[in-house]
């Protein structure tokens, strides 16, 4: 059976923020007609004693990176431009290197179930930013 | 009003995990584990909780609720509430809250003495989380250990006898 996945974030330049934990579903049924990547999403915005709550819940971390770039939003759809950092010392967010010299950049939108036509919306956004950016939908099983 | 609620999952590791609420804080959800961290989340949380399903095991059955009424006097807020757990009483639970002080140690004298001149001989001893805090922030996750506790010495205790009908 797949490991069941919890993914936790902050923000690194606002302090005080909470964290915020995310559970992403498999990919749904039908997906393959669709134009975006669809799965079923929870959001919960946590306090910040999240990653030693989870150890004691019985998950272990798989990995950690930090992420520096820059958002954009378009209605409801959100464009996140940014380079990827490995991190050199587990927990040490003050040592890290870039992954890669580029820049990755994502559109996503987190919608209430059932619309279905917002991932037709985005490929026509996807399809503006041609050719500067060519985004395309990517399979999560391949990555895994 | 107030309630205030505990589920208690064991998850995995066999730890047993609390899931709480609290009307005091409509938007939140307490998880926590015993001597371990407590976790605040939003509302969201109990949908988590539905997904992680197939790893814990959901002790619905001792869900256990404190429920009654919210009083303001001044500074001061009593919460006075009916523990029951399933459809039987257990217990009542007294909730005192001294609001415009953060540091915990600062005002314990002060709450005793509020307490001592309603509740008198039952004026409790001074809290377990106020041992580790010292001069550090209250925060409601302290108060959401405290009713762990309560709840779970209520919990133990043997159900009083029914006296017989003459």
């Amino acid at each position: 059976a797949s490991p069941f996945v919890l993914r936790a974030r902050r923000s690194m330049d606002k302090t005080g923020m909470p964290w915020h934990l995310r559970y992403l579903g498999q990919p749904e049924i039908g997906d393959k007609n669709r134009h975006a990547l669809v799965r079923n999403c929870v959001d919960i915005a946590t306090s910040d004693n999240l990653t030693d709550f989870l150890v004691e819940m019985g998950f272990r971390m798989d990995h950690e990176f930090v992420a520096k770039g820059h958002v954009f939003r378009k209605g409801i759809m959100k464009i996140v431009v940014y380079k990827i950092f490995r991190i050199l010392m587990p927990g040490n967010t003050e040592s890290i290197e870039p992954l890669s010299l580029s820049y990755l950049v994502e559109l996503n939108v987190v919608a209430p179930a059932g619309q279905d036509v917002v991932s037709d919306d985005m490929r026509n956004f996807a399809e503006q930013l041609k050719p500067l950016v060519h985004l395309e939908k990517i399979d999560p099983k391949r990555l895994m | 009003y107030h309630t205030a609620w505990a589920i208690g999952t064991q998850g995995q590791t066999g730890k047993l995990m609390y899931v709480m609420h609290n009307s005091e804080y409509p938007l939140s959800c307490f998880a926590l584990f015993e001597n371990g961290p407590c976790l605040v989340a939003d509302a969201n949380f109990d949908t988590l909780m539905v997904k992680l399903k197939g790893f814990f095991q959901n002790a619905k059955a001792n869900k256990i609720e404190s429920r009654g009424t919210r009083y303001q006097y001044c500074d001061f807020l009593v919460k006075l509430g009916t523990v029951t757990m399933g459809p039987s009483a257990r217990g009542i639970s007294v909730e005192v809250e001294y609001c415009p002080c953060v540091i915990a140690n600062d005002c314990w004298n002060l709450l005793m003495e509020f307490m001592q001149s309603f509740m008198g001989s039952h004026t409790p001893g001074i809290p377990s989380v106020f041992g580790a805090k010292h001069d550090s922030v209250y925060s409601p996750g302290d108060t959401m250990v405290q009713y762990m506790e309560l709840f779970n010495k209520i919990r133990k205790q043997q159900q009083v006898p029914v006296a017989g009908i003459r």
